[in-house]
C-alpha cells in the first residue's frame, strides 16, 4: 500500500478528471500501481493524455466537464468499457486571477463552472453506478485557497470553497450509502497552476517557486505524488472512517483550518 | 517518505484498543515496535510505566533506544475516558487527565525529540478525539485534555516543520474500544444512528490512519486528520 507496494485497489474502476497533466497525472498513476482500472479524463486527446492512458494502463475518457451532457455520456462509456465507477477522484480545475472588479465575467463564472460545477455533473453521473454496486469513493481536489482565501482569486477561491461544502454535505447525504465524500485542501504544490500565480505576481515560474518554498514552514512545496498518495489513502478502505472530511497536506502553510 | 518497516516505534497506550491496534500495524510493517502502558503489552518490547510520570518514560524511551536503536516514530495513544458534570471534575481528577493526555505527550516528546532533531528526522503522532474538535457533553476535563494535544500538535508542528520531524495528529471518532464501557451513551444506538456510518470507527481504521500519517503523510505538518464515522463534520 504505501507506496503502492501493496495492491489495496485491484480490480476498483477509477475515474480522474483532469488527469493529462500534473496532479491528476500522478494520482492516476498511483490509482492504477494500486490496482486500479482508471479511466483518464481530460478536455481532449493530447499526446500526454496519451501518455497517461499508456502508463495506467487505462483508457482515455474525453469530455468538457463543464458539460454535463458529455460528462453523462463520458461516464455512461466508461462504465460500459471498465464498469460501473468505484472510484471517482474530481481533480480537474480552471484557475483564472484579476482584482475582483475587473475580472471578466465570464471568465469568473468559467472558474465556478469547471471546478464546482463539473465536480457536481461528475458525482451526479457517477451515483448511479455506485449505488448499484453498494458503494463507492468520491475524493474531490479543493484547494487551500477554498479556505483561506486569496487576494485576486475570488472566483477560483469561490469554487474550491464551494468544493469543500459539497464534500461536507455530500459525506453526510451519501455516507449512510457507503459512498464516502472527502476532499483535500492541498497547499502550494509544484504542478502547472504555478504558473498561474507566477504570471498574477509578475514573477518567472522559478522566482514563484522559490518563495513559496521559502515562505513553506517545511520548506519546500508539495510534490504531486505526495497528494497522489493521500487521494489513493482516501480512495481505498484504509480511510473507511473518513466522511466528510477536508484534508490540509500544506507544510505547515496554512493555520486556518478547513 | 519513509520505507515500511525500517525504524523502532515507540507507542504509548499499546496494551489495548487504539494503541495496540497500532502497535500491531507497525509491527507488521517490519517496524520494531516499544510498547509502553500502565499494562502489559504484546510489543516487541514491553515497558511498563505511567505516561504521567516524566521520569518514567524518559527511562522508557532510554530503555527503548539502548535494547532497539533510536526511535523515530513515536504515537502517543495512552489515555482514558470519564463522564462526569462539570461540579463533579474534582482536583485530582482534573489534574489527572491532563497529566496523562497532555503530560504523557509532552513527557514522551521532551524525550524523544532531542535525538530526532539531532538525526534532522523523525515522525511523532498525537492520538487526540473527535470530541476534541467539537466538544462533548459531560466529559469536559477530557475534552479539555485531548483539545490541549490539538494545540499541542499543531504548535509543535509548525516549530519543528523546519527541522525535518513531522508532527501529526489522528482525533478518532468514538471508536470501538475498552475506553467505551458496555452502557456508554456513545455505544447507544440512539446515538449511532445519528453518524452518517452508523457505526463506531474500529481500532484497525485509526491504525491505518496513522500508518498513512506515517508512511506517506509527508507534507502534513501540525495537522489534525479525523477518521470519525461522520461525527465532526
Amino acid at each position: 500500500m504505501a507506496a503502492g507496494d501493496e495492491r489495496t485497489l485491484e480490480g476498483r474502476i477509477a475515474l480522474v478528471s483532469g488527469a493529462g497533466q500534473g496532479l491528476g497525472r500522478q494520482i492516476a498513476l498511483r490509482l492504477a500501481a494500486e490496482g486500479a482500472r482508471v479511466a483518464v479524463n481530460d478536455r481532449r486527446v493530447t499526446p500526454r493524455v496519451e501518455e497517461v492512458v499508456e502508463a495506467t494502463g487505462g483508457i482515455a475518457a474525453i469530455a468538457d466537464v463543464s458539460d454535463p451532457e458529455a460528462v453523462a455520456k463520458m461516464v455512461e462509456q466508461v462504465e460500459a468499457d471498465l464498469g460501473p465507477l468505484d472510484i471517482l477522484v474530481a481533480n480537474h480545475a480552471y484557475m483564472s486571477m484579476a482584482p475582483f472588479v475587473e475580472h471578466d465575467a465570464d471568465d469568473w463564472w468559467r472558474n465556478v463552472e469547471v471546478n464546482l460545477s463539473g465536480t457536481f455533473f461528475l458525482i451526479r453521473a457517477a451515483l448511479p453506478g455506485m449505488r448499484r454496486s453498494g458503494g463507492g469513493r468520491i475524493v474531490i481536489i479543493a484547494s487551500e485557497f477554498g479556505v483561506v482565501g486569496w487576494a485576486n482569486a475570488t472566483a477560483y477561491a469561490c469554487s474550491k470553497a464551494g468544493l469543500i461544502s459539497l464534500t461536507k454535505t455530500l459525506g453526510r447525504e451519501l455516507g449512510p450509502e457507503s459512498i464516502s465524500v472527502n476532499a483535500i485542501a492541498p497547499g502550494i504544490m509544484d504542478t502547472p497552476q504555478l504558473d498561474v500565480d507566477a504570471a498574477d505576481a509578475g514573477v518567472s515560474p522559478e522566482e514563484i517557486r522559490r518563495r513559496y518554498a521559502a515562505e513553506s514552514p517545511i520548506g519546500r512545496i508539495g510534490d504531486p505524488r505526495e497528494m497522489a498518495a493521500l487521494a489513493a489513502f482516501l480512495a481505498s478502505e484504509r480511510a473507511s472512517a473518513f466522511v466528510g472530511q477536508v484534508l490540509q497536506p500544506n507544510g505547515g502553510t496554512t493555520r486556518a483550518l478547513a | 517518505m519513509i520505507g515500511p518497516g525500517n525504524g523502532v516505534a515507540f507507542v504509548t497506550g499499546a496494551a489495548s484498543g487504539i494503541g495496540a491496534a497500532i502497535a500491531d500495524r507497525l509491527a507488521s510493517r517490519g517496524w520494531r515496535v516499544a510498547g509502553l502502558d500502565l499494562n502489559s503489552c504484546d510489543t516487541e518490547l514491553a515497558l511498563q510505566a505511567d505516561v504521567a510520570d516524566r521520569a518514567a518514560v524518559a527511562a522508557a524511551i532510554e530503555r527503548a533506544t539502548s535494547e532497539l536503536g533510536p526511535i523515530s516514530l513515536l504515537v502517543t495513544a495512552a489515555g482514558y475516558y470519564e463522564m462526569l458534570p462539570i461540579g463533579e471534575i474534582d482536583d485530582e481528577r482534573w489534574r489527572r487527565m491532563l497529566a496523562v493526555h497532555l503530560g504523557g505527550v509532552a513527557n514522551a516528546c521532551w524525550a524523544v525529540l532531542p535525538r530526532m532533531l539531532a538525526a534532522g528526522s523523525g515522525t511523532v503522532v498525537t492520538i487526540s478525539s473527535e470530541l476534541a474538535l467539537a466538544g462533548g457533553d459531560g466529559d469536559a476535563h477530557y475534552v479539555a485534555a485531548k483539545g490541549a494535544i490539538v494545540g499541542f500538535t499543531r504548535s509543535l508542528g509548525w516549530e519543528l516543520a523546519p527541522t525535518g520531524v513531522r508532527v501529526n495528529s489522528v482525533a478518532p471518532g468514538p471508536a470501538d474500544t475498552p475506553l467505551l464501557v458496555p452502557d456508554s451513551p456513545w455505544r447507544a444506538p440512539s446515538y449511532l444512528e445519528t453518524l452518517p456510518l452508523g457505526r463506531l470507527v474500529t481500532p484497525d481504521e485509526v491504525a491505518d490512519t496513522v500508518l498513512f500519517l506515517v508512511e506517506e503523510g509527508t507534507y502534513f505538518a501540525g495537522q489534525t486528520i479525523s477518521p470519525n464515522a461522520g461525527a465532526v463534520i
